[in-house]
């Protein structure tokens, strides 16, 4: 028990995937302008993260591993999970309309997220078994949504701040992301 | 790796196949029009059309909810496409842009104390309402330009937000945002049924205005050279500018804060400037009219009043027709002013004026003779305004009979009673106001026969020294109900002492109605399920009481000038305009009335006075020579100029300062 909540809290904060392993910066920078957004992207994350590292952890262990094809991990995890969320969209289209229109258009948006294919490949490589992935995955998520509200929350006020010409908009961006991540850097060492 | 091969194709397969069952189980049937809607649609995403997004308003559309005109950010074009997608009739919308309504930056304004926060007026509004003294000012910080989805504002020199208008779609984002509600959207058709309130800037010469017409604008556009725009903005509220610039009492120039330097801008003068452009150029400059609506609406009586209603409902769009019993329009306007000060041709161009504006006319037209209100309604009118004004007495006795269904003057019942002529009445009458006559007159009905004879009055019991057991006190008569020409129904009252709160609201059945006042108010009456009820104009600025048909203050203010009854006119087109709409027709609370206190200033700093211009008078031995010849002559481009640079463009607080 005590494994898992240390591995939540090293996925949410000490590992975080958007500001300690820099990863999934695209929708980082390019929807965490309004609160509204950031905060669907990462139900959406959420949402696809969990059952990727699912899937792609039952594909790695018995079809991959099996035949010794670990070097094809990279391609056979991209088709896996550009399939599924086709397949979740649809599915949730037709039972969970509700749903659906809250995700919406967010899901097609990170069918191959370099975060998503990053945390499954992580779990692979740190030899995760099948729960302690579930875990994992839902943790990065949630650190990933964590770390994009806050960076919302900030660019928001930015917003109507008096911020000189050269630094208006994706620079001001930049230098934020760096700064909230060197504030991330703070929760190393909390745990070994 | 034939391995890898196999294992990657048959994975893809296996996906590729499971997909495509999958489209098919869960396969939701999504109408094509909406996808070709919302790809029609801007894309905004600006919530104009009353939706979340473009969307959920290409759902609405094709749903039949939403017309396909309810985007208003799309061209007509784009309005017409998506019309012929979803087969839908188009009812165009009159184009409407935001109007900024604050006339002085920070800069300029009385400040209470410099604010230094976050650029945002949504924060700046938080500390003590901003720093502006004026409680309706521009806090200038551009709230709604970051807002504006189209990109059509910016701050301009002044600090003010300037619309830039071919931009301006009139989505109301800005409208939306702004804390202190001062950007609006505006439109000539919202001017038209605007009233002036306490939370907006208005200047007091434009609250001083029975007509409402919005002087600082129009002397600003004279300033400007633009005298075509200027006779626009006098129109939309006053379509007899040619009428008013000679007899108009002004009541405008006394409010003028030019009064506590010199002397009042010349404002009607200036007026009088513009129409005599206007003639020269001889054509009638028109306030654009707003799409055509399908209703018609007729209108009793062709004087100022009546014509004012018809010329401003036919730019709301309406098909307008008014009824007029003698054999000319302008009523009381041909009567009891001299030709020297009213010369003929200038009530002729501003009638002449209303009648090219496509308002169509009947005369010789006695209502309860030739027509009737239920022979109208019968026509397929949407609604018959009462305009009769100051006449009533005379086309009353006139025609004969009842002219109004069910309706009898006080005075005419007691007159017809002593010369013993016969006056039906029915089994059921209510007496409306009349003091002691109206005890008398329900003796008079009883003796006829009247079973149910029943007394209201406005005033206190304690301050009225008439008894009988059958007065109802603090109440009023607020509607009536009827089938073709008879009266079936009355809605009276009972209100509470200030006249603002109805306390209890009761149906009675009547035959007869006999009023105590001289004068028939204003009045609408609409189709009801077999049948017609009244709807009363909301209470204008003069009224001393909200509720009722028969207000006190209004019998005597509505033609105690030709401007009064412009506004008067005026209001009875807006009532009708919102009814028809669905919009409930009544005040809002916060309009300016008399009495009513507004922000001011008491003393005017930093203004040098400028002597006012004089109109030229013509030499004695002309005005000998022709008697008929009026008096001055307007003024000159030049003069003009000169006194539309002495308005000082006046806020609530503002002013023009040297």
């Amino acid at each position: 028990m005590g494994d898992y909540i240390v591995l939540v809290i090293s996925c949410i904060f000490i590992n975080n995937i958007l500001l300690m392993q820099y990863l999934g910066n695209c929708p980082f920078l390019g929807v965490s302008k309004r609160m509204e957004t950031a905060v669907g992207m990462a139900m959406a994350v959420v949402f696809v993260l969990v059952m990727a590292g699912a899937v792609t952890w039952v594909v790695y262990h018995y079809i991959l591993k099996p035949y010794e094809l670990e070097y094809l991990r990279t391609l056979s995890f991209i088709l896996v999970i550009a399939s599924l969320v086709q397949f979740v969209e649809m599915f949730l289209k037709k039972n969970i309309p509700a749903l659906y229109e809250g995700l919406g258009i967010y899901l097609p948006l990170i069918t191959t997220n370099c975060a998503v294919l990053g945390v499954c490949i992580i779990n692979i490589k740190e030899g995760y078994n099948f729960l302690q992935t579930l875990v994992s995955s839902f943790s990065y998520a949630v650190g990933f949504g964590l770390a994009l509200v806050l960076f919302a929350a900030i660019r928001e006020r930015i917003l109507l701040a008096r911020v000189p010409k050269p630094l208006q908009d994706t620079s001001i961006g930049l230098v934020t992301a760096g700064m909230l991540s060197l504030s991330f850097f703070a929760f190393k060492g909390m745990i070994h | 790796m034939i391995e890898g091969l196999l294992v990657m194709g048959l994975l893809g397969a296996v996906l590729g196949l499971g997909l495509a069952i999958a489209a098919k189980v869960f396969y939701v049937y999504v109408d094509p029009r909406i996808e070709a809607v919302e790809e029609l649609l801007p894309g905004a995403n600006c919530g104009g059309c009353g939706y979340p997004g473009c969307s959920a308003n290409a759902k609405a559309i094709v749903e039949g909810k939403s017309p396909p005109s309810s985007c208003v950010a799309a061209s007509a074009e784009v309005i017409q496409k998506i019309a012929e997608i979803v087969g839908a009739k188009i009812e165009l919308k009159e184009p409407e842009v935001a109007r900024p309504g604050c006339k002085y930056g920070v800069e300029k304004a009385e400040r209470k104390y410099i604010y230094e926060g976050i650029k945002d007026c949504r924060a700046a509004v938080l500390i003590n309402g901003g720093e502006k003294e004026c409680p309706v000012g521009c806090l200038g910080l551009g709230t709604c330009v970051k807002s504006c989805p189209f990109g059509a504002l910016s701050i301009g020199p002044e600090g003010l937000p300037v619309v830039d208008t071919s931009k301006c779609t009139g989505c109301g984002t800005c409208e939306r945002v702004c804390p202190k509600g001062i950007i609006k959207l505006s439109s000539n058709s919202l001017w038209i049924i605007h009233e002036y309130t306490t939370d907006e800037c208005t200047a007091p010469c434009q609250r001083a205005c029975p007509a409402g017409v919005d002087i600082p604008g129009y002397i600003r556009a004279i300033r400007e050279g633009k005298y075509e725009e200027a006779l626009i903005i006098i129109k939309r509220s006053n379509p007899f500018p040619a009428v008013c610039s000679r007899i108009c009492i002004h009541p405008c120039e006394y409010e003028c804060r030019r009064n506590l330097v010199d002397e009042p801008v010349a404002i009607n003068p200036l007026k009088r400037f513009l129409v005599d452009w206007e003639r020269e150029k001889g054509i009638h400059v028109q306030v654009p009219r707003a799409p055509e609506r399908e209703e018609r609406i007729a209108i009793i009586g062709g004087g100022v009043e009546g014509l004012t209603a018809a010329y401003l409902l036919n730019r709301l769009g309406y098909r307008t027709k008014v009824y007029e019993a003698t054999d000319r329009l302008g009523g009381l306007l041909w009567i009891g002013l001299p030709e020297n000060r009213l010369p003929r041709d200038i009530i002729k161009w501003d009638i002449d004026g209303i009648i090219e504006a496509g308002v169509e006319v009947e005369l010789n037209r006695v209502l309860g003779k030739d027509i009737t209100v239920s022979s109208l309604l019968k026509e397929g009118y949407s609604a018959v305004c009462i305009a009769t004004g100051g006449w009533d007495i005379r086309t009353y006795i006139g025609s004969g009979n009842s002219e109004l269904p069910g309706i009898q003057f006080l005075l005419d019942f007691l007159l017809k009673n002593e010369e013993g002529r016969t006056v039906d009445i029915g089994k059921s009458v209510l007496i409306v106001e009349g003091g002691r006559s109206a005890v008398e007159a329900a003796k008079i009905c009883r003796q006829k026969g009247a079973k149910d004879v029943y007394v209201i009055m406005r005033s206190k019991k304690e301050d009225v020294f008439i008894e009988g057991e059958e007065i109802r006190f603090r109440t009023v008569l607020t509607g009536m109900e009827g089938e073709g020409e008879r009266l079936l129904k009355a809605e009276i009252c009972e209100i509470s002492d200030d006249g603002k709160r109805i306390l209890k609201k009761e149906e009675i059945s009547v035959d007869t109605i006999i009023i105590g006042a001289g004068r028939f108010p204003e009045l609408v009456y609409v189709p009801k399920e077999n049948g017609w009820k009244t709807i009363s104009p909301y209470a204008g600025p003069n009224s001393e009481h909200l509720i009722g048909i028969f207000r006190p203050g209004e019998p005597v203010s509505d033609y105690r000038a030709a401007v009064e009854a412009i506004g008067a006119g005026r209001r009875l087109a807006a009532t009708v305009h919102k009814y028809l709409r669905g919009i409930e027709p009544v005040a809002l609370e916060n309009m300016i009335r008399k009495g009513v206190k507004v922000l001011d200033v008491e003393d005017v700093r930093d203004v040098p006075p400028i002597p006012r211009q004089m109109l030229r008078s013509r030499s004695r031995d002309e005005l000998i020579r022709n008697p008929y010849l009026e008096e001055t002559i307007g003024f000159t481009e030049e003069q003009a100029k000169k006194e539309a640079e002495r308005c000082l463009q006046c806020g609530l607080i503002c002013y023009r300062k040297q």
